[in-house]
């Protein structure tokens, strides 16, 4: 693991105070018994087909988070927490040729103390680097290419609090914030993950469900993850881990493709609260400004009537 | 996709061909080019395997070392990928010009890899929770003509297929520390389960329809393609006679990602999986087949190696 000596790292050979629990020794049918009781309810009062974006208080977004950067957004899935900032395009540095369309930088960065099971190192890791790539292809074909050629556009995401989707969240915050930022884009971007353990669908995983589908020995098990461009009903981006039969995935596909498109009002409605907000706060401007005007005018009136009088 | 300048006119010619499933080397939208492969040309290695597909030319060497395992996966034992991009290549690969496609062609053999049922780790435990063989599979690619995720993984699991595990003839348990003894006799090893490693098979949308192992002027037609790993089938790579006896294990979908800046339709991209499921059943029963007669001449020292003369 490649360290940063600038800052302090902790002894190399320290691990996490947690596998010294009780929890750490529940062996693995217990713990796919924690996950959900017998009412088919999930750990934290969902349904099994309830993603954390429809509940009350479950998904909170909003625009222009940060006031430094051009666009930006925050969504909240409950636990987890998610900030995407976007600049203006810039010259692709360390760069020979002319290109036609214009680049989207994409980086993921988890806050060290975001993750459950260990710490992060400043160093960005596989997994982030491998979120960065995701990020990039789903948010491509979104985004009108054209209208920047021969530059780049940074989508920068930092993961506050990981209690999983942490790519769909980031690709919500992402599609957000570029519509935020004023880049042209063809359609909105949505995206969700269900978490397969078995026969059981967990749709929008937690951490932990996520991590037994990852690990599961189940015939059927695995995580997959869709963006989808609603109005236009395209696919920008599918991943699968795991292990999973065709039946399976194409079920999956189906549930994802309603998933996602019951998000759109949601954010439809946050962008539309945002651009009243921009046209409201340009006519109070405005109107500021008139005022002063008028009473720079009547300033000048005054003092030029001084002039022609003297 | 190394720097391929293709007219406008070639490119339109390639996308109608395609339409009419008929490709412009005379090939069908399903068939692969003709491929050479040979197991243990490297000496120093635990195995290794070359694969020659047309223009692209991989060679894949396996190290085994014996490590700790993971806390948390006592059991299980270790398996990592690197991939280098060497500028023999393409000029496009010097310095690191060629790590973003490393990263991603790593990223997406360790996914495929890492469910239980595609590769079991479990094979490679000495001693639970103390130590454990960990396999180092690096992977060179040599020359790119196109179609790199399906070659690799057919030279890994061939490379793998060829590794050999030292057999350990004693083991002294002292308090807490293990002291093994390998065996000097270089016949004296065992070698991996390999059969349901996974294969990955590239679908490239081109016009309308998907095409099977696309050259690299047909990769620079298409705006995205779909890489899905599919896991073997055992009894292809089963000597014994009474293998014909064991029941056809479903196969499964143990990884599935986009690559490029387009995005595809819902039933595309179920039409694609299917496509590819065909496609690697296909494959992966020829390469249980050409590993298999090339054990057997092994044994029968009736091989001629070439290495990298032919």
């Amino acid at each position: 693991m490649p360290l940063d000596f600038r800052r302090f790292n902790g002894p190399e050979d320290s691990v996490s105070y947690k596998i010294y629990t009780k929890d750490y020794l529940k062996t693995y049918d217990e713990q796919l018994k924690d996950l959900y009781d017998e009412n088919g309810k999930r750990k934290d009062g969902r349904e099994l087909n309830e993603a954390r974006s429809m509940c009350m208080f479950c998904m909170f977004a909003r625009t222009d988070m940060v006031s430094q950067a051009k666009g930006s957004a925050y969504v909240e899935l409950r636990k987890t927490k998610v900030v995407c900032s976007v600049f203006d395009p810039r010259e692709i540095p360390h760069q020979n040729e002319f290109r036609q369309l214009g680049q989207l930088y994409c980086e993921v960065k988890f806050a060290p103390f975001s993750c459950p099971r260990k710490r992060r190192p400043y160093v960005p890791d596989v997994e982030e680097k491998a979120l960065s790539v995701a990020l990039r292809q789903a948010l491509e074909p979104a985004v009108c290419r054209h209208f920047f050629p021969n530059y780049q556009i940074d989508v920068l995401i930092y993961i506050l609090e990981h209690d999983g989707s942490c790519l769909a969240a980031a690709i919500n915050a992402a599609g957000l914030a570029l519509a935020n930022a004023a880049v042209p884009m063809f359609d909105i971007i949505t995206s969700c993950s269900v978490a397969v353990i078995g026969n059981k669908m967990f749709i929008d995983p937690t951490e932990i469900e996520e991590h037994i589908a990852k690990n599961s020995t189940e015939v059927n098990h695995g995580i997959i993850t869709m963006s989808v461009l609603s109005q236009l009903k395209q696919i920008s981006d599918f991943t699968q881990i795991g292990s999973m039969d065709v039946e399976c995935v194409t079920k999956v596909m189906e549930v994802l493709l309603k998933e996602c498109e019951i998000i759109v009002p949601n954010i439809q409605r946050i962008l539309v609260v945002d651009v009243v907000k921009n046209f409201e706060l340009k006519k109070h401007l405005e109107a500021e400004t008139k005022k002063r005007e008028e009473i720079l005018k009547k300033k000048m009136d005054e003092w030029r009537s001084l002039l022609n009088g003297q | 996709m190394a720097g391929l300048l293709l007219s406008s006119t070639e490119k339109v010619f390639i996308v109608h061909g395609v339409q009419e499933d008929f490709r412009s080397d005379g090939r069908s939208n399903i068939d692969y080019r003709p491929m050479e492969l040979e197991t243990d040309v490297v000496s120093h290695a635990s195995g290794s395997a070359r694969l020659r597909l047309a223009n692209t030319d991989i060679l894949v060497g396996i190290k085994t070392e014996i490590d700790t395992p993971k806390p948390d996966k006592p059991d299980m034992g270790k398996i990592e990928f690197f991939v280098d991009c060497s500028a023999n290549a393409t000029p496009e690969f010097e310095g690191r010009g060629g790590e973003n496609l490393a990263s991603s062609i790593s990223n997406t053999m360790q996914r495929a890899y890492h469910s239980s049922q595609a590769f079991d780790l479990k094979q490679l435990c000495i001693v639970e929770g103390k130590q454990c063989w960990k396999l180092y599979v690096d992977i060179l690619i040599l020359e790119c003509g196109g179609n790199l995720f399906d070659a690799v993984s057919l030279a890994t699991k061939a490379a793998l297929f060829n590794t050999r595990i030292p057999l350990v003839k004693a083991l002294l348990m002292d308090g807490g520390n293990v002291d093994l003894q390998l065996s000097d006799d270089p016949y004296d090893f065992k070698f991996l389960d390999v059969g349901s490693a996974p294969l990955l098979v590239t679908l490239c949308k081109i016009g309308e329809k998907c095409v099977v192992d696309p050259s690299a002027e047909e990769e620079s037609c298409s705006v995205i393609s779909l890489i899905v790993g599919i896991t073997g089938n055992s009894k292809s790579y089963c000597a014994d006679k009474g293998a014909s006896n064991l029941s056809d294990v479903d196969i499964k979908c143990s990884t599935i990602s986009m690559n490029g800046p387009g995005s595809l339709a819902p039933k595309t991209l179920k039409n694609a999986i299917h496509q590819g499921i065909i496609a690697a059943k296909v494959l992966d029963d020829s390469l249980g087949q050409a590993l298999l007669r090339e054990r057997r001449e092994n044994i029968n020292s009736m091989k001629s190696s070439y290495g990298f003369l032919k």
